[in-house]
């Protein structure tokens, strides 16, 4: 069965969801099940004797119906394209109380289960994280820290280790079997554990199998004014000026890539007519 | 009692001092401490690096003038000030 046999319109993300990744580089999916569903994995993963690694999904089956529900189906689809595919590359992390954090990072590529090998790719969405969290997340469980708008970025780990805290970082706070489907290359962090609870998350790899003839989502065209704007305007995270044109170009870049022969042409157009500025009181 | 120096640094939007801060670490001169990301902040101590100023922070470290090439391969987030303030420890 192929994942377009899978995907209903609904499911599909839309041309400001779209947008919304490519600016932030992340999206949030509640698949919806039973409450005890995910309680259930969770007593699963605790009665593990050791760390399963890449067989995690073999280990506990239930965990592949999540990713395998139709909003997540339809979501990684309209973002890597309907022929995506699974890396055998999965990992299940589990979080101690006590846990402290990591350093800000982009995941590594020195991973064999990535199909292509492929480098960082600021400009596309070739591979997605996706995280999935069984339990509760409280701010204080060791919650998921990113920086939104960093894939756009290569990161010298090194040297950003002393950044600590950022103003605009998102931590996932999010109730029990939330999604978090991330672009491969944004800088996160797993964060420190002070609760007295275990927490959870379970990741998957998902990788595009081919280049975009058009768009993968629900796409109208009348919105490309519209999306273009947002891609030029919106701010992710505060950046130093220098940076916002390679961050615009790239935003752009990764939008045609996805959309194929639907990309968005650039033309001159005046953004500056219209109100003079008030007076400073 | 010791006299300790205490290290904060904080990344701005750019080389000027009361640009907005991007990130902060404090790093505290008692052993065993850590410096990590705390998930349960919504906020930087200081807007500014003048504001740390203000609250008697000194900076014992510029950024590079030279600041981010826009055609380099590899990025840095904001201009890293580092800033002290001696104060008294117990040993």
């Amino acid at each position: 069965m192929t994942n377009a046999t899978r995907v209903s319109t609904g499911n599909l993300l839309s041309d400001d969801q779209i947008a919304d990744f490519v600016i932030n580089g992340y999206h949030i999916v509640e698949p919806q099940f039973p409450p005890e569903f995910h309680a259930g994995i969770y007593d699963e993963l605790q009665a593990l004797p050791s760390n399963p690694g890449d067989d995690i999904n073999k280990a506990i089956p239930k965990i592949d119906e999540v990713y395998e529900h139709p909003a997540v189906v339809g979501a990684l689809a309209s973002l890597l394209g309907h022929d995506y595919t699974k890396a055998a590359h999965r990992h299940c992390h589990r979080n101690h109380p006590g846990t402290r954090s990591q350093q800000w990072h982009q995941d590594s590529l020195n991973i064999p289960m990535l199909s292509d090998g492929h480098g960082r790719v600021p400009d596309h969405v070739q591979s997605v994280l996706v995280m999935y969290y069984p339990q509760d997340v409280a701010s204080n469980m060791g919650p998921t820290a990113l920086i939104p708008g960093s894939h756009l970025f290569l990161a010298a780990g090194d040297r950003n280790a002393s950044h600590g805290n950022f103003r605009d970082q998102i931590v996932a706070v999010v109730p029990a079997g939330s999604v978090l489907i991330l672009h491969y290359d944004i800088w996160h962090a797993g964060t420190a554990n002070t609760s007295d609870l275990v927490r959870y998350m379970v990741k998957y790899l998902f990788e595009r199998a081919s280049e975009s003839a058009e768009p993968s989502w629900d796409h109208d065209g009348a919105n490309d004014v519209h999306i273009l704007e947002r891609l030029e305007r919106d701010e992710a995270a505060l950046i130093q000026r220098s940076l916002v044109p390679k961050r615009n170009y790239r935003r752009a870049a990764m939008w045609n890539n996805l959309a194929g022969d639907a990309s968005i042409g650039y033309e001159y157009r005046d953004k500056w007519a219209g109100e003079w500025p008030k007076p400073v009181k | 009692m010791a006299l300790k120096q205490r290290l904060l640094y904080l990344s701005a939007q750019s080389t000027d001092p009361r640009s907005p801060a991007i990130s902060q670490a404090l790093h505290e001169p008692v052993k065993g401490t850590i410096v990590e990301i705390d998930p349960t902040r919504d906020s930087l101590d200081y807007d500014t690096v003048h504001d740390a100023i203000i609250y008697g922070w000194r900076v014992v470290h510029f950024p590079d003038q030279r600041g981010t090439l826009s055609d380099s391969d590899v990025d840095v987030l904001g201009y890293q000030f580092i800033l002290e303030k001696m104060e008294q420890f117990d040993d």
